[in-house]
């Protein structure tokens, strides 16, 4: 039930529309999330990740891009079918953002204060002087130094990391309940990107805020993320806690992932084990399980049926969905088994 | 390194003028992309070059492949100096030197099929009759696992991962010596990343190719290259095998670069000690006196800020066999 639960998506399905065609972008995506933690979301390009981000936050393009089915509840605040000047107050101060490119996301032509001032403003009942004051505080809070001079500057005076931490003052300027971050160090060199992954990490600490950090790294997950969810074709199709997922990944694709990457403490020479194929298009209607056509334990049911996200060992607690007890669930008929995730292929005989 | 020299680079400068003025232009400033850098490539080998943005990285790969000028050192391939080469020269060499681009949507022709993009090299050079750069084509997209049926298709037919295959394919149509492969997965997604540099690996194996694999992902690197630069600000502070590249960097640079990469294992990520660097990499068209890295570096700090760092640029020296690094004090480190 969502009693209790900070956010619930449950069965959020987007499709996009356009000259009779669909997308079908989210196919039946829930989760919970509660105050204070770190749900991770992997999944590579077209998995719908950033699609269910948009969702949740009414910022489909439209008309192409549409709720089709599901909710998202805010502390049981149904928001799918709020009118726009209700989202707007929703979007920033409860639920916040961070996109992967700070280039675009600032507006090239005002001052970083202008954009700061008029954040804080369009929510906050306070003077121009008040705002100012509290935008000094967030650039001192994400380490920019020489705050006050700074806020003259444009955007483009910034480097690409300082800009991120612009981005991330902005979104936690309303002190929102819940962070959404979007690849937010993809376009960041790695030591950039530790230090904006350190400031993330303090930040939502202090403040308890429930983030979501929406990645292809699997590093940057296994470091910042308390839960993960794995996406694919617009589904989860495995979660649990962090430890879990990396100790004993059940789906195939969780596995494939996690086996396709080089990894800096690898074996040297090692033989990398890629997914074999690529992602669906998702314009025909799923049948069966996704992941079919690239998967090395399908059986013949999978290509019929989709499998729905079930505890795997079919212990008889109920599921958590949220925090350090969470219940590791995955969709798949005939999940991976443990001394088959090193070789990361089915053992001889299974199939 | 080891076995035969195949390339050798050295005090490659590569600057770039900036200019001022419509009518009576002038020189204002210059960009100091590659600032002496010397390097060499084994036949056979990959080494891999990483470096953050802006670190001068892809320069140098503009530079091998000639399609920058440098403007002082040498690029001696096979005899020949890459640096000064021209017209005839230049033709034949940049033959047996080819490259692999990161974006596998632009460096394919939209308007050409797959056959024609491949061809081309062939038809440059003028190898072979028409049949036999058509049976070429086959055997090359047979080569990169390709359906040879593909030769008709266009590009925009393709995914990411099967177009960087048709761009390795037209790498290696004229039989290279040497594959410049700057950032070759970095466009594409982790699963099909893998697919692609078992390729890389495998072809080097069967056709016994040279590698200059530039990028920025350090895991990437280390998988595939024998040996690994570092490149900083215009110059290599640090080369090493990179097995002991990983496992005992000396350049301050190169140990908080190394400690920035997360790891895909949550047990680790928990115990690790990241060094933090502190700001971000000065501009290369007005770099710091001294060492380049010092304005960031946490040994400067850490030894009490000795002058001799911001006097002095220290150069490249070997510390063990095969491990050179650019720092007066790496044994502090």
């Amino acid at each position: 039930m969502s009693a209790g639960h900070l956010l619930t998506v449950s069965d959020l399905t987007v499709r996009f529309r356009s000259h009779g065609e669909a997308v079908y972008a989210v196919n039946g995506v829930s989760f919970d999330l509660d105050a204070g933690e770190t749900l991770g979301v992997a999944g590579e390009s077209g998995c719908g990740k950033s699609v269910t981000n948009l969702a949740i936050l009414g910022l489909l393009p439209k008309p192409a891009g549409r709720v089709e089915a599901g909710s998202v509840q805010l502390s049981g605040r149904e928001l799918t079918t709020l009118r726009e000047e209700e989202l707007r107050k929703v979007r920033g101060s409860e639920i916040a953002m961070i996109f992967q490119d700070p280039m675009t996301s600032l507006n090239p032509v005002l001052r970083i204060e202008e954009q700061l001032i008029e954040t804080i403003r369009a929510h906050r009942d306070v003077t121009v002087q008040a705002a100012r004051e509290r935008a000094i505080e967030l650039l001192v809070a994400v380490g920019v130094a020489n705050p006050e001079s700074r806020l003259r500057s444009y955007p483009h005076e910034f480097s690409g990391g300082m800009r991120q931490r612009v981005m991330i003052a902005m979104a936690l300027a309303l002190e929102p309940r819940i962070l959404i971050a979007d690849e937010p160090t993809t376009a960041l060199d790695v030591t950039i990107q530790a230090q904006v992954l350190d400031l993330l990490r303090r930040l939502t600490a202090e403040r308890g805020t429930a983030t979501i950090l929406v990645t292809h790294d699997l590093g940057v997950l296994a470091g910042m993320a308390d839960r993960i969810n794995v996406m694919y074709a617009g589904k989860v199709i495995e979660s649990g806690t962090t430890e879990e997922l990396f100790a004993h990944p059940r789906h195939p694709y969780t596995v494939g992932l996690l086996r396709s990457i080089p990894r800096l403490d690898g074996e040297a020479g090692g033989k990398l084990v890629p997914i074999e194929g690529r992602p669906p298009d998702l314009i025909a209607e799923p049948v069966g399980c996704s992941f079919y056509a690239r998967c090395a334990w399908r059986q013949e049911r999978c290509a019929l049926e989709a499998p729905a996200l079930v505890q795997i060992d079919g212990g008889t607690q109920p599921i958590v969905t949220t925090g350090a007890g969470a219940t590791h669930v995955a969709a798949c008929f005939n999940p991976v088994a443990q001394a088959e995730v090193a070789e990361g292929r089915p053992a001889a005989g299974r199939r | 390194m080891s076995g035969q020299r195949l390339l050798q680079v050295k005090d490659l400068e590569v600057r770039f003028p900036i200019r001022e003025g419509l009518i009576r232009e002038r020189t204002v400033a210059e960009v100091r992309a590659v600032d002496g850098v010397s390097f060499e490539v084994a036949k056979g080998e990959i080494l891999g070059l990483v470096g953050e943005s802006g670190c001068g990285k892809s320069t140098v790969a503009r530079a091998i492949t000639r399609v920058v000028k440098p403007t002082h050192g040498s690029i001696e391939f096979d005899g020949h100096d890459l640096a000064k080469a021209e017209g005839e020269e230049l033709h034949a060499l940049r033959r047996r030197v080819q490259m692999i681009f990161q974006d596998p949507y632009a460096s394919l022709n939209p308007r050409m099929t797959v056959g024609a993009i491949i061809q081309e090299p062939a038809d440059i050079y003028k190898v072979g009759t028409t049949a036999e750069r058509r049976a070429r084509v086959s055997e090359l997209l047979g080569l990169v696992g390709l359906d040879p049926r593909f030769a008709d298709r266009y590009p925009h037919e393709f995914s990411g991962g099967q177009r960087q295959r048709i761009g390795v394919a037209r790498a290696l149509a004229l039989n290279p010596d040497l594959v410049v492969a700057d950032e070759p997965v970095s466009a594409l997604d982790v699963s099909v990343q893998a697919q692609i540099l078992n390729l890389l690996a495998e072809l080097r194996q069967q056709l016994g190719l040279a590698y200059l694999f530039i990028a920025h992902d350090l895991s990437v690197v280390r998988h595939i290259s024998d040996r690994t630069a570092v490149m900083y600000l215009g110059k290599i502070v640090e080369v090493a095998p990179s097995i002991e590249l990983n496992a005992a960097p000396l350049h301050p640079y190169s140990i908080a670069l190394l400690s920035a990469v997360p790891i895909p294992d949550p047990a680790i990520e928990k115990k690790r000690k990241r060094i933090i660097l502190k700001g971000d990499v000065p501009s290369p068209t007005n770099p710091p006196s001294g060492c380049g890295f010092q304005t960031r570096c946490w040994l400067k700090e850490k030894l009490g800020n000795p002058e001799r760092c911001s006097t002095e640029s220290p150069v490249l020296r070997e510390t063990s066999s095969g491990h050179q690094v650019a720092c007066h004090f790496p044994e502090k480190a």
